[in-house]
């Protein structure tokens, strides 16, 4: 049931693209119908290569693999170079060497972050069921390629083109910028000049490329009919099948006089932990950049599984930080189990009818709950592992005792 | 000739009957022709409506099925029935006698029978369902066992039971029709001729208040408790559990099963049914609209369906000269083309269906642009010194 399964849903491929594309054919908008969301580029893409599709979608699955080994194979080479730097800076504790990472325990970790992206159960669902997501998992990975990679340039005209895809990925401008100004050694500081000039540099890249991208679309169709159907689609949210997400359940109940300001809490919940999440992890790009994109695939308006599997690929990364993970046994029998449960409640739900739509949001809540703890354990274990490498192993309080680390 | 004479049902007596007759026994064949035209209805119709559910409403339905019972055995056939039942009691899971449904304790007498006909039951028991039924506005795709097909030669006669109160009658726990609503429905039988005669019985609650708003006339209303009064039931059966009647209609029931087809009680007697002492309410009755004295109202008049019929002895010969009556059918046409179906479904066509033309490319313009941008982007980033190793 994998194209009537809710998840890989709104964006799903089967569908709407053939809809889109058949409404074309009959001289008539994508957009007029309620079904197509796609962008215009996507149509274009399409055009050409709907009776592929299956090639299409492995394919890119491959690409966004081969990118992330890349990726991290360089991110890697950035990490261990700053960790020899702050070693001879004296920076470090001097009990920290359990801590230290080697290049041994290292030598694997591309390779393991590229296959946790393709033999993930996710990622294959996400691609059987052919959902326009994983296009945009490539465009992502490229994108990290890119910055990691250091080109500006091609970082910007990257995430322009993930923007356009899915509004969401605005919220990496920051970590993107932040590991370019890390990059080029520029310090963040609000009153140095070298960091504005950078930053506005950066942000022209992105606009104009936005901007070049948005109106390359209007030639497409002649028309800007695509804009509120995709990105009014995104922001407000009309459409309330099920899915993996936190949207639907709320906005069947609710009465039309508050949906306005629901929309806008549920909406700034994405971009909400952007600056916090600056100001705290300026000095470790790379793992905001994670927990930003965690962060958007809870969120969204219409998540699927796909986008689960790419934040997912990155753990192999952080895979020293497990000493420090705490709840890490729990969560993933909850992920685990949670997933196990969605297809069999769908099914008794809509094709038994003897469940109903609760009993789907309990679990779609659980394994929400499941993912944001898992992220929040990732983090307060980075955190955890940084303070312990500042400040020595064994923190003692002031009367002697062990003390403990605790996230406020 | 005076010999052997079956005697004339209509008025159930036997009487001489002399086709030539003479002035003596003019006046007795006039009185005999003022008896056979005494009532002017030709048939006979019974709506029967019982308007509760659940359980605990068991003697509602009782009450329907024993005059529905009444009703049949008198002679009116289940095609000129609408039998409205609400709730199935019979089968219930809480009856202890299933396919019962006693009007008596100790189960002395089951009305619900082999051959009970239900026409309207459970949830198709609404007001609307029963003011389509009274004014004949059915849907095209009823059945005729759910229309009161009644013309202006018709005695119909109501009964409806159920929980009412001052004005209204609840329908099912859910809706109500209140007096006016059924008076207007009335005046609209009467205005399209659906009936000639109009007995309307009503056991509930508060019962007069039903009748107070009729203003049609040949209505005659019987109610089995005045307004302020409630109607109570009859008595409980305790390996049932529940109440079997009501009072009214439990002794009108008794009064009924001495009526035979052929018996002359009239409509002053079915007023005494039931005095305060054993129906604890007082029935009350309303006559005013009614043209013709209750004294001379036979209950089988509107319980019964009974047929007038005269029977002679003299022979009637049918003349069997059928000139002049030529047959204008045409001739058979022959058929000038063989006929075959009309294409439906092009099947031949889908079978051998090419691959669809796309008809819908996108423009120059736009796939320049995009590959421009792709070009320049490429360029940028490796720069211009690459483009050698390309080509």
């Amino acid at each position: 049931t994998e194209s009537t399964s809710p998840d890989s849903n709104a964006f799903v491929f089967c569908v709407s693209v053939v809809e889109g594309l058949a409404l074309l054919d009959l001289g008539v908008s994508p957009y007029s119908g309620a079904i197509f969301h796609e962008t215009p580029l996507i149509i274009y893409l399409f055009h050409f290569l709907i009776e592929y599709a299956e090639f299409v979608f492995m394919i890119t699955d491959v690409l966004t693999a081969v990118a992330l080994y890349l990726a991290i194979q360089d991110f890697n080479k950035v990490v261990f170079k700053k960790q020899k730097f702050l070693i001879e800076l004296d920076k470090y504790a001097p009990d920290v060497a359990e801590l230290i990472q080697t290049p041994m325990e290292m030598h694997y970790i591309p390779l393991k972050v590229a296959l946790f992206y393709l033999l993930n159960p996710y990622t294959v669902m996400s691609c059987v069921a052919k959902s326009t997501c994983a296009i945009n998992n490539t465009v992502i990975a490229f994108f990290i390629l890119a910055t990691i990679k250091g080109s500006a340039f091609l970082s910007a005209v990257f995430l322009a083109l993930a923007t356009y895809q899915s509004l969401y990925p605005l919220t990496l401008f920051a970590p993107a910028l932040l590991y370019l100004l890390q990059r080029e050694f520029i310090p963040i500081k609000l009153k140095s000049k070298s960091f504005w000039l950078y930053t506005m540099q950066y942000t022209a890249l992105y606009l104009c490329s936005l901007v070049v991208i948005i109106c390359l679309s209007f030639f497409l169709l002649n028309s800007w009919d695509f804009i509120p159907s995709v990105y009014g689609f995104i922001l407000s949210v009309p459409d309330l099948t099920p899915n993996i997400g936190l949207f639907w359940y709320f906005f069947a109940e609710m009465f039309e006089h508050f949906s306005l300001f629901f929309i806008c809490v549920f909406q700034i919940n994405v971009f909400f932990y952007t600056i916090p999440l600056a100001i705290k992890l300026k000095e470790h790009p790379v793992f905001f950049m994670f927990v930003q994109i965690a962060v958007i695939s809870i969120f969204k308006s219409y998540p699927t599984v796909g986008d689960i599997a790419l934040y997912m690929a990155f753990l192999p990364v952080w895979s020293h930080l497990y000493r420090f993970l705490r709840n890490i046994f729990i969560l993933s029998c909850v992920l685990v189990v949670c997933s196990l449960l969605f297809p069999v409640l769908w099914h008794l739900w809509i094709y038994a009818g003897s469940a109903n739509s609760n009993f789907y949001y309990a679990i779609t809540l659980a394994f929400n709950i499941g993912q944001i703890l898992l992220i929040s354990d990732y983090f307060y274990a980075f955190l955890r592992r940084e303070y312990y490498l500042t400040h020595g192993l064994h923190l003692t309080r002031q009367d002697g005792t062990e003390a403990m680390l605790v996230l406020k | 000739q005076g010999r052997d004479l079956i005697p004339v049902l209509s008025t159930g007596e036997a009487a001489p009957r002399f086709l030539c007759s003479k002035s003596n026994s003019f006046s007795i064949f006039q009185d005999q022709a003022e008896q056979f035209f005494r009532s002017g209805h030709t048939n006979n119709w019974a709506v029967l409506v019982c308007t509760s559910r659940f359980w605990f409403n068991y003697r509602h339905v009782a009450n329907t099925l024993s005059v529905y019972r009444s009703v049949k055995r008198l002679g009116i056939p289940d095609s000129h029935i609408v039998l409205m039942l609400a709730d199935d009691m019979a089968c219930n899971p809480r009856n202890p006698k299933p396919a019962t449904v006693f009007s008596h304790k100790n189960m002395e007498l089951n009305v619900y029978g082999d051959d009970v006909e239900v026409d309207y039951r459970s949830y198709e028991v609404t007001v609307e369902n029963f003011l389509r039924v009274l004014t004949g506005r059915i849907p095209p795709s009823t059945p005729r066992s759910k229309r009161l097909l009644s013309d202006d030669r018709s005695n119909i006669l109501i009964y409806m039971t159920g929980h009412g109160g001052n004005g209204f009658l609840k329908f099912q726990d859910s809706e109500e029709i209140t007096n006016v609503e059924l008076a207007d429905a009335f005046e609209q039988m009467w205005q399209k001729r659906r009936y000639n005669e109009l007995l309307f019985i009503i056991d509930t609650c508060q019962g007069a208040s039903m009748y107070e708003r009729f203003y049609s006339p040949n209505i005659m209303a019987l109610a089995s408790s005045q307004v302020g009064e409630d109607s109570l039931s009859h008595q409980p059966d305790l390996a049932i559990g529940v109440h079997l009647m009501d009072r009214y209609t439990f002794y009108v029931l008794e009064f009924l099963e001495e009526i035979h087809p052929a018996s002359q009680t009239n409509m002053n007697d079915l007023f005494q049914v039931c005095p305060k002492s054993l129906c604890v309410s007082t029935p009350g009755h309303r006559t005013d609209l009614f043209q013709r004295d209750p004294q001379n109202v036979l209950i089988t008049d509107f319980f019964g369906s009974v047929r007038k019929v005269e029977i002679t002895t003299e022979t009637v010969s049918l003349d069997s000269d059928l000139a002049g009556f030529e047959s204008n059918l045409p001739k058979d046409e022959l058929a000038t083309e063989p006929l075959k179906y009309a294409e439906q479904l092009p099947v031949a066509q889908i079978i051998h269906q090419k691959p669809k033309q796309k008809d819908w490319h996108p423009p120059g313009g736009f796939i320049l642009g995009l590959w421009a941008l792709i070009i320049m982007v490429f360029f940028k980033t490796y720069g211009i010194k690459h483009m050698k190793h390309i080509f």
